[in-house]
């Protein structure tokens, strides 16, 4: 497969040459498959193409040399019986690139599901029976598979009927292909089922009789020429079951060390010196936050265009001098992307690729960088601003304020009363605040949050502008009715942008409650470019 | 099949042995007094006095329950041809009455070349097996039903259990229930109608025993000298490996497999890792292969994910620790901020992140599964409000700290001084 593509690149095209056994053959250009009449044989289940060594395998996947060499000694040689293995791992550790490289390495027969795509039992059972019975959904068939089966009894009768003549299919193929001594491409007659992403099956309705089904597969089907893999990122301690199950052997992928990290990036650089140089930068800082192979690159596809941005030769080995001057470069730039959780491209820009829009949720007081920036990256109606102004304020307020807070001639007065600070209330403040960090944000009814949206959009001077965008098409007469109209419509646009969640009703008065998710510096951020006093109207324990 | 050199040969041999799962039990089928000579006296006796019967065979899992089970019915077929059917259910298939009857009807009509009706509904299937009961009965035939996972059948109405029970009460019919069970109440778990047509004949198995181990490891590993394998390669494995089991640190190893989980599927499992670790070069085993084995078969996954935290998770662990020793009763991701905003302004650490980053480390735990919410049920709250709890003890934290190579070193200080 393409050797020149980034690690996570060749783990999405393994993934889904092996779900559709058409694509691994499309990719290697063996069959020539014209895409509707093509119809799927015994070579499906296997990987095709040019011959793919044990040299090719290592290098393919750095840093996973010892795990490939326990997995091929697990695995056995050729038609030697298994009992079912588990691996486990963290995320993006390769497991799944691993287990499907090593299978092409030794050509040997595999079915591939993942519970990630196949989201319940019966689609689970239909895919593994269609991808044994070589049926593949199309028109003709009205995207229908090969057996109807629903429940583990069917599938198991169905599963052994397939296996049996697949297997059977093998044995007379390589009895065939060893007289002839042509190309072999399969070895064995063996057929392994891997089952990639298990842990998601703790989460579907049936997990309580599926995850024990499945770890005793193989004991039902009482088939020696099977070979179970599970492949799982939780750990085999997390799947409980009241009676137990019969364990797999396990086996560990570790999460990559820095010397494995390193090295992954250093594949396929064009300059590999100017990047050696980079990640002697970069590598350190990032991976004491996390050694996740996904995060980081996308971190680092972006420094290393800024760190190269003052070269004009990108193929020149760098010096000390240039090293260090393209480290003061990057200098400013890593800490902020430290704190950096995701990126943006932005889809309005046209060079958007070299451009990319930062969406950057920073906390500034990080490292002494004060990087706030005053505007929002997005835009929003003024009516959805106020309206999250209120939300916020409804949120974090204690009703019973309410009519203080917002009534122009009483507040003034409350306040100044609690300023009375006694050594009982500073008590009781610690007590209020510590619950304020334990239950977050309150909920509200909806007419709560309209009180208090008119309350403050008629304390706002109303400019000729915001008028025509409160009232929407209706014009200037149209008075309430209008604006009620379309502020419901703006709140349920909010919802729909996680702004504000919808609760479940209160069972008493019958009516939905809201609850503001924002956090407190986003809020700022609306009330600065609103002009609007938001403290003034912040109740502070 | 197979290689041509003769290690090649013993692995595969090695490998079929173990992962089929009747050959250890083969072991115990010689001596009298064990489950195995019991339960086949118990049924052949109901076959040769033409009478029903029902045993349940309770034990923990891993025992060979269903193993023994299958090699008793094995002999008996030869024992006896022509006189048994077997009719296999399994609790996690057939739980469901309806799939049951209709797994029983189908297994049936493929014994006695019928053909077998998908639509039939629940009473026909009922009916037809009390009338191929009987039909048994008379050409004195007996009928053997096995119930894998017992306890299963026993979640609903009982139904399948009732009419199978019910069924046997009259004298014509020839059969015998055998369920299969890892819970050991699982005859408290009938209804009062099923449990007065029970036979409450248990056999108990239980894990073998540390005098039985050697035993079981030389009847698993030791080549067989009538099989195609050179015989002097076989001589000299075998005599090499009776020398290691008499290693005292190959006892040791064993000694410490057994006292952690001594079912029969956990040595299976040791076994087969070790054998597969073997050299084919050299092809004999090791003690380097036991050793393998054991670090293999006893997994820690808590401190296997502790020894690969970065830097900053193994922070907002320890901070829940500490939150943990204070008695906190419940916090959440806030109170953990505030802890590590503490720790850094006491301590005066470098490694101080930014609040949305920390939240990204918080939820790398949350998928390592090294803390969980505390009640994951009620989603309505962002996550940085649910509580949560660690997963791991003081002891293991303390351990993966010091196993974590990137650990600095102030966060061990403050773990230990509590």
């Amino acid at each position: 497969m393409s050797k020149d593509k980034t690690p996570q690149t060749t783990r999405r095209t393994t993934r889904l040459s092996a779900s559709s056994p058409n694509l691994s053959n499309a990719a290697t250009g063996l069959a020539k498959c014209s895409s509707t009449t093509h119809s799927l044989s015994l070579r499906d289940l296997v990987f095709g193409g040019e011959i793919f060594n044990a040299e090719d395998l290592f290098s393919s996947l750095p840093g996973r040399r010892g795990v490939i060499l326990e997995l091929i000694r697990l695995l056995g040689p050729i038609d030697s019986q298994m009992i079912p293995l588990f691996l486990y791992g963290g995320v993006s550790t390769g497991k799944t690139t691993t287990v499907l490289q090593i299978f092409r390495h030794l050509k040997r027969p595999f079915v591939y599901v993942s519970c990630r795509t196949c989201y319940s039992p019966r689609i689970l059972f239909e895919s593994i029976i269609n991808q044994l019975l070589l049926h593949s959904k199309n028109e003709g068939n009205g995207y229908s598979s090969a057996k109807r089966c629903e429940k583990p009894s069917d599938f198991v009768n169905y599963l052994q009927d397939a296996l049996v003549n697949v297997i059977n299919g093998f044995k007379e193929k390589t009895e065939k292909s060893s007289s002839k001594k042509s190309l072999k491409w399969v070895k064995g007659s063996m057929v392994y089922l891997i089952i990639d992403n298990l842990e998601l099956v703790r989460d579907w309705d049936k997990s309580l009789s599926i995850l024990p089904f499945l770890f005793k597969l193989y004991d039902l089907l009482k088939m020696p020429e099977l070979g179970l893999i599970f492949i799982s990122s939780a750990s085999p301690d997390t799947y409980y079951s009241d009676t137990g199950y019969s364990e797999p052997v396990p086996l560990y992928f570790p999460d990559y060390s820095e010397e494995d990290l390193r090295q992954i990036f250093l594949r396929n650089q064009s300059n590999p010196k100017l990047y050696t140089s980079f990640l002697d930068v970069v590598l350190k800082p990032f991976s004491r936050v996390t050694r996740r192979l996904d995060e980081i690159s996308t971190a680092f596809s972006h420094l290393f265009k800024i760190y190269c941005e003052p070269l004009q030769d990108q193929t020149i080995v760098p010096n000390e001098e240039t090293k260090r001057r393209l480290f003061s470069h990057l200098q400013p730039h890593i800490a902020p992307s430290l704190n950096e959780i995701f990126r943006v491209p932005s889809a309005c820009s046209g060079n958007g690729a070299n451009k990319d829009m930062v969406k950057r949720k920073v906390s500034g007081n990080k490292l002494g960088v004060s990087d706030i920036t005053d505007e929002m990256d997005f835009h929003m109606s003024v009516c959805a601003k106020y309206l999250l102004i209120s939300a916020f304020l409804a949120s974090r307020n204690p009703a019973t304020l309410d009519a203080s807070l917002f009534d122009s001639t009483g507040g003034a007065a409350t306040r100044k009363r609690k300023r009375k600070a006694s050594e009982k209330s500073m008590e009781q403040k610690d007590i209020a605040q510590q619950e304020l960090l334990m239950k977050g944000p309150g909920t509200f009814p909806l007419e709560r949050l309209l009180a208090i949206f008119q309350c403050i959009t008629s304390v706002a001077e109303y400019s000729a502008e915001e008028e025509e965008l409160g009232h929407g098409g209706l014009g200037g007469g149209a008075g309430d009715g209008g604006l009620m109209s379309d502020v419901l419509l703006q709140l349920s646009s909010l919802c729909s942008a996680n702004f504000i969640s919808k609760g479940s009703s209160c069972p008493l008065e019958g009516s939905t409650r809201y609850r503001c998710t924002v956090d407190e510096n986003m809020v700022l951020k609306v009330a600065r470019s609103m002009k609007f006093p938001l403290s003034k109207y912040l109740y502070r324990n | 099949m197979g290689g041509d050199k003769p290690a090649e040969k013993a692995l595969i041999l090695h490998r079929t042995r173990l992962s089929s799962p009747n050959f250890i039990f083969t072991h115990f089928s010689n001596s009298p007094d064990t489950n195995y000579s019991k339960l086949k006296f118990i049924i052949s006796s109901s076959i040769t006095e033409a009478c029903n019967n029902s045993i349940l065979l309770l034990g923990p899992r891993g025992c060979g329950k269903a193993a023994v089970l299958e090699l008793v019915l094995d002999d008996l077929l030869k024992e006896y041809p022509d006189m048994i059917t077997a009719i296999k259910l399994n609790g996690l298939l057939h739980s469901d009455d309806k799939c049951a009857l209709k797994e029983i009807a189908r297994q049936l009509c493929a014994e006695h070349q019928l053909s077998f009706s998908k639509v039939a509904s629940f009473d026909d299937n009922n009916q037809f097996m009390i009338d191929i009961l009987r039909e048994c009965g008379l050409a004195h035939k007996t009928v053997i039903f096995v119930l894998d996972e017992f306890d299963l059948f026993a979640q609903g109405k009982q139904r399948l259990l009732y009419s199978l029970l019910d069924a046997m009460q009259s004298v014509s019919s020839q059969a015998v229930v055998v369920g299969i069970s890892c819970r050991l109440d699982a005859d408290q778990l009938l209804e009062k109608r099923v449990r007065s047509r029970f036979s409450h004949r248990k056999l108990l198995f239980l894990p073998p025993s540390k005098e039985d181990l050697p035993g079981l490891i030389k009847h698993m590993l030791l080549l067989p000298t009538d099989s195609s394998i050179p015989d002097d390669y076989t001589t000299e494995f075998n005599a090499r490996l009776l020398k290691l089991l008499e290693d005292g640190r190959c006892k040791g190893i064993i000694d410490t497999l057994s006292t952690s989980d001594s079912t029969f599927n956990h040595l299976i499992r040791f076994l087969f890792i070790a054998v597969c670790h073997m050299d084919l070069k050299s092809g004999f085993l090791t003690l380097e292969n036991f050793k393998a084995a054991l670090t293999g078969v006893q997994r820690q996954p808590k401190l296997e994910c502790l020894k690969d935290c970065s830097v900053l998770e193994l922070y907002i662990l320890v901070c829940m620790m500490r939150l943990e020793l204070r008695e906190q009763e419940s916090y959440n991701f806030n109170t953990i901020m505030k802890e590590y905003s503490s720790i850094r302004d006491s301590f005066q650490t470098c490694d101080y992140y930014a609040r949305n980053v920390c939240l990204r480390a918080f939820e790398h735990l949350l998928q390592r599964e090294l803390i969980s919410l505390v009640d994951s049920r009620g989603h309505t709250q962002s996550l940085e409000f649910h509580p949560v709890k660690l997963l791991i003890s003081a002891h293991e934290l303390h351990l993966g700290l010091k196993s974590n190579r990137c650990c600095p070193a102030i966060l061990q200080k403050i773990i230990d001084r509590g």
